[in-house]
């Protein structure tokens, strides 16, 4: 089931006031009620006004007491609502962060993590708050060499846009190695911006800070344009879906995929290089925005069932029925807004299913996962049974030699 | 007739308003009166509807008084009132084919805004006809012989209704089926709303009277492969496929069945969609139609073992000698006169929403399943139980599965409400369980269906308004069974989560698999979901656009058994109309060959789709059977020498046409 004309967006302009205006908007007005938005919703049991009533009450011209009761703070911008409902409303791409982005506005106090978060955006260009000069330190322990594109000096097949927390995060530096790794093995043709690159702004637009967002996305459109290369190559999901739906990519002629797809494309080379046996049931967690965001479920598998060893096993909600990790639009920084809440932590009820399907290994392809779950894992007391592993790590592991 | 090509043109011209149909967008007075000024014209006028009588006796009385001998119309469709306006013009006296329409709604009011630019088109248009119509010649209507018979496709309860009704006026009908039994899917319904009457107690009385029917061929396992012809004249091949039982032979006895050497039933029955079992020879289900057995080749020792099967089942037919395994497939013709298309639907694949859990979780099942299960017929002699063996206590059922919904079909299926709540009803007869219907709006309409709607939910049925987003193995369910459906009740505005041990999806209607193909033989158009495309929807619903074609049931649309038997009789009528008249007039728009220009170089001759065109060997000419050419201009086109002509759409007319459109008077 794929998400009706995926990229089709609002123009990045849009508010609540113009929405209507707009064909996406409109079909708000079609909206049959039946609520198969809120069933799905991973919050939608903990909102005042699930989806199906936000619509309602922006049709009844009732929507500052959506905004006024926070709702939308428990939005965690997986696209579940969205793949499922019947009238394709673009509720996870347009309606929702625009409301968002008011209950932000109209909060007495920020969320102290979020908050946080986005002035690093800002400021340094990573939710971390880290140096931008550090960006590209991972790479003298990458084990091969990562050439920045400002000193290859020629175009490049492969712009490689390594996101910050690939770059800063120790777990996420690992999955950069692996992937660099890979690349070498392949011959891929690639190159990294290094400290030039900055966060590509995602959860900045999905929390509708779109000030934020702009001057991020301007700011890396900008670097990008000053080379030339044939596609942008990128292991974060969110930074993907970001380049997909608000980055002008057609303007400037650029493709953009993920690196599992990449490698996907490449399996019968990659295949015969994947000789060390991984004894793994492993289980694949659909991440939102490269499964329901972008339809993109067979690749991963398909990568997973190419190393020996490795038994492939689903979880209860797979494919576009996954469940969030819960990191999506600004749910990374809001856990502990949720416990004050008395919510449920999403990645627990994951891993609770990879734990329930028998899986020794839960497999990701989005950086947020890596640290949510492995929280999770931890939290839940099953260390000892369960490793969460990006495909890539695993790939790269069973690499010859 | 009093005109002669010779006498000097004199047109009359009208417009119709249509209502505010074509006034509301083009200024009709302006129209009218630039065409005035066109030559030959003697008259124009405005009308607010010619279709009227007024309108149409305005044409006559003009025609009798300024002696004009071309008639223009510029208003709807010509395929709703060309006929009407013909039939006027012949009335005062000239040839019915120096009338031209020109159709300035559908091409024009009706899909621009633009004033201005709507009006000047409709000058446009008007002005080609004007150009046109002089060099139209008086043109004869010629009547064709209609075949005896009629062909009807498929043999569920339209297919069976539709050929009793014609058997019983006296036609003689083929009923061809694809399966094994005529009856469709009623024939696995267990009860029917909105009177809760056995499917089987009111279908198969009719299916015996089919078998029983003198006027009525069956042929059942078999499938229209080819339909040559046109209207009145349908030469059709039927292919019978082998049932390695010769149907003659073949009392229905089932002593077969029982010394097969399975001795118990092993393969998936496909009656009770693979609920129940089944013996490589069988019979489909007790009351099918006809009553004789068939052999599954794919199952059958004989076929699938090297070292065959000793035929028990052979020896105990024995001087009946009704199996024969050397059975081939087999091509019969027939030519009829009409045919009724009524090959009906098939429920949508619940695999497609894969988040309800059809064929992962066992205790979901769809709504067919169910009927079988709950029927005394069926695989489980109508005890509710799931496929773990027990009875269910709490049962969900999800309506709209495939319905109303972009990701799959986005058209109301119109029978779901009402079997989700009939269905309710006969669960909870059966099984006391407490039953939930989750649907996004109730849809009962018709005779009797509110007043049922309202019965079941006085019964104590559960019904909550919101669509289930989620379904999934309920965590506090040790066993792993019970299924927790998660939805918002729309009404509450609550997302609740309602644990139940069986789930049914009230799967909807989509056309059948292989709608294409027959859309392909018999040469009709779909719309844009798929199903068989009606004439017009409301004035011609069981015909289509080929003429002697016409529909029944669920191929042209989801409905209910009434709507659809309603429809059958439709058809029939329709269809022993046709056929009980005789003959069909054919529109004189067929092509001829001029002589003296033809060059003999057969070109023309295979390009024809109705092979109206041979090769005369004296002559060295190809030549034309007019009652076989339905106009389709190919060989006009063709011709290298430009010797073939077609009536109606001859050089000068079509050129004067286009010459009239771009000339910017």
């Amino acid at each position: 089931m794929a998400i009706v004309e995926r990229n089709v967006t609002c123009p990045v302009d849009t508010t609540l006031e113009t929405l209507l205006a707009t064909p996406e908007g409109q079909q708000i007005m079609s909206c049959l009620q039946c609520g198969t938005c809120a069933g799905p919703c991973p919050y939608g049991e903990h909102m005042d006004y699930p989806p199906r009533q936000v619509i309602n009450m922006l049709r009844r011209g009732l929507l500052d007491e959506v905004i006024a009761s926070g709702s939308l703070l428990r939005c965690v911008a997986c696209y579940a609502c969205m793949a499922k409902c019947p009238r394709g409303i673009r509720l996870t791409d347009v309606l929702l962060p625009l409301v968002k982005e008011q209950t932000l506005a109209n909060l007495p106090e920020m969320p102290g993590e979020l908050q946080k978060s986005l002035e690093n955006m800002l400021r340094y260009g990573n939710p971390m708050g880290e140096s931008g000069r550090k960006r590209a330190a991972w790479t003298a322990t990458a084990g091969v060499p990562v050439p920045l594109i400002a000193q290859a000096g020629r175009p490049v097949d492969v712009l490689w846009f390594v996101e910050c927390y690939a770059s800063f995060y120790p777990r996420g530096q690992a999955v950069s190695r692996a992937a660099a790794k890979l690349f070498h093995a392949l011959g891929v043709d690639f190159a990294i911006l290094g400290n030039d690159e900055k966060c590509a702004g995602e959860c900045g637009r999905l929390t509708w800070e779109s000030g934020l967002f702009e001057s991020l996305a301007e700011y890396n459109v900008k670097v990008l344009a000053k080379y030339r290369f044939h596609r942008i190559v990128t292991g974060d999901s969110h930074a993907l879906n970001a380049f997909h739906r608000r980055y002008p990519l057609a303007e400037h002629g650029w493709q953009a995929e993920h690196t599992v797809q990449l490698l996907a494309r490449r399996l019968d080379e990659l295949k015969p290089r994947l000789t060390k046996r991984l004894e793994a049931v492993v289980a694949y967690h659909d991440n939102c925005c490269l499964g329901r965001g972008l339809d993109c479920y067979d690749e991963p598998r398909a990568l997973l069932t190419a190393i020996p060893g490795v038994k492939l096993v689903e979880m209860t909600h797979n494919r576009m029925n996954s469940l969030c990790c819960g990191g999506g639009g600004g749910g990374m920084w809001l856990d502990t807004y949720y416990k004050s809440k008395d919510m449920e932590r999403l990645s627990e009820r994951r891993v609770k299913e990879a734990v329930a399907a028998g899986a020794s290994v839960l497999a990701v392809a989005c950086p947020y996962e890596l640290s949510r779950f492995e929280d999770a894992v931890k939290t839940l007391g099953h260390d000892k049974q369960m490793v969460v592993r990006d495909v890539v790590e695993l790939l790269a592991e069973s690499l010859e030699g | 007739m009093r005109q002669s090509m010779s006498e000097p043109v004199r047109i009359g011209f009208y417009i119709c308003h249509c209502g505010t149909n074509i006034a509301g967008v083009v200024d009709v007075d302006r129209v009218a009166k630039y065409v005035a000024t066109l030559p030959n014209v003697v008259v124009s006028r405005n009308y607010k509807y010619m279709c009227s009588d007024p309108g149409q006796e305005l044409i006559q009385q003009d025609i009798r008084e300024n002696q004009l001998n071309r008639i223009v119309v510029a208003a709807c469709s010509p395929l709703l009132h060309e006929r009407t306006f013909r039939n006027a013009t012949a009335k005062a006296g000239i040839n019915p084919f120096c009338f031209q329409m020109v159709n300035i709604r559908e091409h024009d009011a009706w899909v621009h805004t633009d004033k201005e630019e709507a009006t000047t088109k409709a000058i446009a248009l008007a002005r080609a006809a004007i150009r046109r119509v002089p060099h139209h010649k008086p043109l004869e209507v010629k009547q064709v012989a209609v075949q005896p018979g009629v062909l009807v496709v498929g043999g569920g309860i339209a297919g069976i209704h539709a050929a009793l009704t014609l058997a019983d006026g006296g036609q003689k009908v083929y009923l061809v089926e694809r399966d094994l039994t005529i009856g469709g899917h009623m024939a696995r319904f267990d009860k029917t709303f909105p009177t809760l009457d056995c499917a089987a107690c009111i279908l198969t009385p009719k299916m015996s009277q089919v078998r029983a029917h003198p006027n009525i061929t069956l042929w059942s396992y078999s499938e229209v492969v080819k339909v040559d012809g046109y209207v009145g004249n349908y030469r059709v091949t039927v292919k019978r496929k082998p049932r390695y039982i010769v149907e003659d032979l073949c009392t229905g006895c089932q002593e077969c069945v029982e010394a097969c050497v399975y001795r118990q039933p092993k393969f998936p029955d496909e009656f009770n969609v693979g609920l129940g079992l089944r013996k490589p020879v069988f019979l489909p289900f007790p009351q099918a139609v006809p009553a004789i057995v068939s052999i599954d080749p794919g199952t059958c020792r004989v076929f699938t073992h090297p070292n065959g099967c000793k035929q028990p089942c052979v020896t105990a037919c024995g001087d009946r000698k009704a199996i024969d395994f050397s059975q081939k497939e087999e091509l019969v013709e027939v030519t009829v006169g009409a045919v009724i298309v009524s090959t009906g639907f098939q429920i949508f694949d619940a695999k497609r929403v894969p988040y309800y859990g059809y064929g992962v979780y066992p205790n979901v099942y769809n709504a067919l399943e169910v009927e079988r299960l709950v029927n005394a017929s069926g695989p489980t002699n109508g005890e509710l139980v799931m496929r773990n063996g027990k009875r269910p206590k709490t049962v969900g059922i999800i309506h709209c599965v495939g319905s109303r919904d972009e990701n799959t079909n986005r058209w109301c299926s119109r029978v779901c409400c009402l079997y989700s709540l009939k269905l309710a009803h006969l669960i909870k007869e059966r099984t006391e369980a407490e039953v939930w219907n989750f649907y996004i709006d109730m849809r009962t309409p018709g005779k009797l269906m509110e007043e049922f709607y309202n019965r079941i939910s006085g019964e104590g049925v559960h019904l909550v308004r919101g669509k289930v987003g989620d379904v999934y193995p309920d965590p506090a369910d040790p066993e792993g069974q019970r299924l927790v459906l998660q939805a918002e009740d729309t009404l509450l505005g609550r997302v609740l989560k309602f644990p139940v041990d069986m789930v049914v999806l009230s799967i909807g209607l989509e056309p059948a698999a292989d709608a294409q193909q027959v859309r392909r033989t018999l040469n009709m158009s779909c719309g844009s979901e798929g199903f068989f495309l009606e004439r017009h929807p409301k004035l011609a619903p069981v015909s289509t656009c080929n003429d002697g074609i016409y529909l029944a049931g669920c191929c042209q649309g989801p409905k209910d058994i009434p709507d659809t038997v309603a429809q059958a009789g439709a058809a029939a009528a329709e269809a022993y109309a046709l056929v009980t008249r005789g003959y069909v007039e054919q529109e004189p728009n067929t092509a001829y060959v001029v002589e003296e220009d033809c060059s003999g170089c057969k070109s023309c001759v295979p390009l024809c789709p109705y092979n109206a065109i041979s090769f005369v060997e004296d002559k060295k000419k190809a030549a034309i059977n007019e009652a076989l050419c339905k106009g389709c201009g190919t060989c006009v086109a063709s011709c290298p020498s430009g010797s073939i002509v077609q009536n109606l759409f001859e050089d000068q007319e079509i050129f004067s046409e286009i010459e009239g459109v771009l000339a910017n008077e």
